[in-house]
């Protein structure tokens, strides 16, 4: 870590911390309003409130 | 291809673990690598001196009793706090302070410069009972201070430890640590010859709390409270980082 | 509770229970002459108690039932009772030491009882013992009622809890020794920091193995949440504590970060603390409790996946908002400026989607004291996160900074936000756990309520008046160009709203008494619960068992 002076890393911090940023959420905003997930989450959304209190197995 | 992705690191926690550090480490690293080479940035202070093993054990005893909850060491670059404190803090005047006390909350006054502001007996006055010389005041008393003598045979661990993480302590002061302590608060005498000689002339060499037959806590926490804001002159020369100098006026 | 367990596993709980006696017994040899050997006899009797209650029933007979066809609720209710514990002993201290801000005699001029000492041991107390206890039962009970699955070990969930429990009592009694580091909600030593890595790796562990058991594939959005909060806090606090000490019989370290690094790490350590701690863990209570409490599920998933990753991400850069104006580079000042405003988006998308959850069933917030505990966190949620923001821009901090304006917003979170959510899933869990229909008496779940609130409120505007004046006084200049003001008169303008504070406080600390006694009711004299549910349905499930 030392290896890097400490502009390179102030100019990786800003530039890369911003894409990554940006990349992480686009992957995010996909997942949640990917068609196929809402049948999935629709039942996350109710199963905890099921009565049954107990495992499953 | 990021929903078949995301399928995955569902089905397995350990998946999802690395998700989530993924997302909250990065900000952290981003933040705070470049920071591990901010030596490169820090100010250079020629001049600035080590804390003296008693001045170190003072600064101890300020961890211990919490100081920090209510009093800072760290005057902000604006006006108000110039004018009221002294010139705003620097970077380098923390670079030895194993933890940073630049603190979080004024219930009483800022205390990065309240070095010579003060006599050794007010300090010692205001600390037995803080109401004594400030009425208002609703500082603890800390009466038990000059009542406690102070622990200095494990001193030179102490500085060795410092040592350790990179303090520049030499041979000579971590050998003499618990002497030199001694001779800090017992002017005129052989020990505090020695304590000069390592830690330069400037060094306060006081009977601080008033008492020289023996080295309390009070003796200790005074010489701290009295060195704050001068192991360098920085922040008193116009030269110190000037291409960075903010404005204080903002 | 013991009983519960097999004779092996008690007898492998009493092999752990001997080795940190040991440990202790090592400490106390080797600090003899320092505060690590007091800790060291602290652990043995801690240590003995626990080898004391394993001992006196090791020969037992053996659990008879299937322990696989139900959950593990018994680490679960002593985390309750120990968080209701801590509350109490954790915001007496809070009124303690707000009294002594305005009458300083009330440290008896003792040293342990100074205000240094034991203002942390009231931050430790409320965030550790009963936020911590609280965020570990709560997340014991989510994991398994929505993975359907029980606790991944019988042993591990006792040590997470009890070895957790051993870190408070380690860091709290150190500070009224003066054994601390002075950084900031992270004082506890070096040896108490390495126990709590134990506990949490091992607290770790367990919940994924917990997690692994289930069923379904998606994971319900509420274990996110716990996920996050187990492992960025076990991130933060390695980080932060990394430490040497002066040498293995001395209970004082110094930090390996210096000065300025020291500063950072310490803010990312106590900003993400607020983010993972307080924010993320009850976060996930919420969106258990509240949407089982209500009976409705929550408004929208999808958002509630959309601010979870929000908050995850934007967290870990508003640290240094903590900082500004001080010797910390400008570059880094302005991030943690600009997420702490970014940061508004997913937080107030949590609260708005909590809100929406409630919007259809208000005559039940209006007749329902506990739903109405976690509607009002809610908006303290809201509320402070929006304070959080604003005070993090660089200009509003130059007045709130090291003000008790601070206080007051870190206070409209813990008491509005985390401690009303904590009673709100509390008094939804202690019915559920111990199968009674309801809590001994909803009339003080009431009364509860209406001392929360009002303390809340006191604290608060006490904070925000003192605060705003405060840093008004410092800096107004006369018509000369000379500071109005000295430090002195700031401080003497502050008595009034220091002595409203602690009545606010101590209003608040009555609530969790009259919380504590409605719960040891509940547990001790409501009649059993007959509800269809929750008898098991096996026989079709587990024929062949």
């Amino acid at each position: 870590m030392m290896d890097f002076d400490h502009d390179t890393l102030v100019a990786l911090s800003k530039s890369w911390g911003l894409f990554y940023l940006m990349g992480f959420f686009l992957c995010v905003v996909v997942y949640a309003f990917w068609p196929s997930n809402r049948k999935r989450f629709n039942r996350a959304k109710t199963s905890i409130l099921d009565r049954d209190d107990k495992p499953w197995r | 291809m990021p929903e078949l992705f995301h399928r995955k690191l569902e089905r397995s926690a350990i998946g999802f673990v690395i998700a989530i550090i993924a997302a909250a480490s990065v900000g952290g690293i981003v933040e705070i690598a470049p920071l591990f080479t901010i030596d490169e940035t820090i100010e250079h202070a020629p001049d600035m001196r080590v804390y003296t093993p008693l001045e170190l054990a003072g600064r101890n005893i300020y961890v211990r009793e919490g100081c920090y909850a209510c009093h800072s060491q760290m005057i902000r670059t604006l006006r108000d706090e110039v004018e009221r404190y002294g010139p705003y803090s620097l970077a380098v005047e923390s670079q030895y302070d194993r933890p940073m006390l630049w603190g979080s909350k004024r219930t009483g006054p800022d205390l990065a410069r309240v070095g010579g502001k003060y006599s050794d007996f007010w300090h010692v006055a205001h600390l037995t009972n803080p109401r004594d010389v400030v009425p208002e005041s609703n500082m603890p008393a800390y009466t038990w201070l000059a009542r406690t003598t102070l622990k200095t045979d494990d001193l030179p661990q102490h500085l060795a430890a410092q040592r350790a993480l990179g303090v520049p302590y030499t041979d000579a002061m971590v050998e003499n640590a618990a002497r030199d302590a001694y001779g800090q608060a017992t002017p005129d005498t052989d020990f505090s010859s020695g304590v000069t000689e390592r830690y330069g002339d400037k060094t306060l060499v006081s009977a601080f709390d008033g008492v020289t037959t023996h080295v309390t806590e009070m003796d200790a926490l005074v010489a701290y409270l009295q060195v704050l804001g001068r192991l360098t002159g920085a922040a008193y020369e116009d030269t110190a980082a000037p291409e960075k100098k903010p404005d204080p006026e903002s | 509770m013991i009983s519960n367990l097999t004779s092996s596993e008690r007898q492998y709980a009493l092999l752990i229970a001997v080795a940190v006696a040991l440990a202790g017994l090592a400490m106390a040899a080797l600090g003899r002459s320092d505060t690590l050997g007091v800790h060291g006899v602290i652990v043995m009797l801690f240590a003995g108690v626990v080898i004391y209650l394993i001992m006196s029933s090791l020969y037992g007979p053996e659990p008879t039932e299937d322990r696989a066809v139900s959950y593990y609720d018994d680490p679960i209710k002593v985390g309750i009772v120990l968080s209701m514990a801590w509350a109490v002993f954790g915001m007496f201290m809070g009124v303690w030491v707000a009294a002594q801000l305005a009458w300083p005699d009330l440290a008896f001029d003792a040293a342990w009882s100074s205000f240094g000492r034991l203002r942390p041991t009231h931050t430790s107390g409320v965030i550790f013992g009963f936020g911590g206890n609280a965020l570990i039962a709560t997340s014991f009970h989510v994991v398994q009622r929505t993975s359907r699955a029980r606790l991944a070990g019988q042993i591990s969930p006792w040590f997470v809890l009890l070895g957790f429990n051993l870190f408070c009592v380690l860091a709290i009694s150190g500070y009224l020794l003066g054994t601390t580091q002075s950084k900031e909600y992270a004082e506890a030593e070096w040896y108490a920091d390495l126990w709590l890595v134990i506990v949490w790796v091992t607290y770790f562990i367990l919940y994924i193995a917990t997690i692994a058991r289930r069923k379904e594939p998606h994971i319900y959005v509420a274990n996110w949440y716990f996920m996050a909060f187990i492992l960025v806090v076990a991130i933060l606090h390695i980080v932060n504590n990394l430490a040497l000490p002066v040498s293995w019989g001395h209970a004082k370290s110094y930090t390996i970060w210096p000065g300025v690094q020291d500063a950072m790490v310490q803010w990312w350590y106590g900003h993400n603390a607020v983010a993972f701690f307080l924010t993320a863990g009850f976060l996930g209570m919420l969106y258990y409790y509240l949407p089982v409490r209500a009976q409705r599920p929550i408004f929208s998933y999808r958002l509630s996946i959309l601010s979870f990753w929000g908050i995850t991400f934007f967290y870990m850069w508003a640290g240094s908002h903590h900082l500004h104006y001080t010797a910390l580079p400008h570059w880094v000042q302005t991030l943690g400026m600009t997420f702490s405003v970014m940061l508004l988006v997913p937080s107030w998308a949590s609260a708005g989607n909590a809100l929406l959850t409630l919007n259809g069933a208000w005559h039940r917030v209006r007749d329902d004291a506990t739903l109405r505990f976690m509607m009002a966190a809610v908006v303290f949620y809201g509320l402070s996160t929006f304070e959080g923001s604003f005070m993090a821009i660089r200009p509003v901090n130059s007045l709130s900074h090291y003000t008790d304006w601070t206080v007051g917003h870190v206070h409209a979170g813990a008491l509005g936000w985390v401690a009303l959510i904590t009673f709100g899933s509390v008094y939804t869990l202690v019915p559920a756990l111990w199968k009674r229909e309801r809590m001994y008496s909803a009339a003080l779940v009431e009364v509860h309520f209406w001392l929360a609130i009002a303390g809340t409120l006191i604290y608060v505007f006490a904070m925000w008046n003192s605060g705003i004046i405060q840093g008004l006084m410092w800096r107004t200049y006369t018509e000369e160009g000379a500071l109005a003001y000295s430090f002195v008169d700031s401080l003497v303008a502050m008595y009034p709203y220091y002595i409203a504070r602690a009545f606010g406080g101590l209003l608040f600390l009555l609530g969790a008494v009259v919380g504590c006694y409605n719960i040891w009711m509940t547990v001790r004299s409501a009649p059993l619960a007959v509800r269809e549910t929750d008898a098991p349905v096996v026989p079709a499930a587990v024929p062949g068992e």
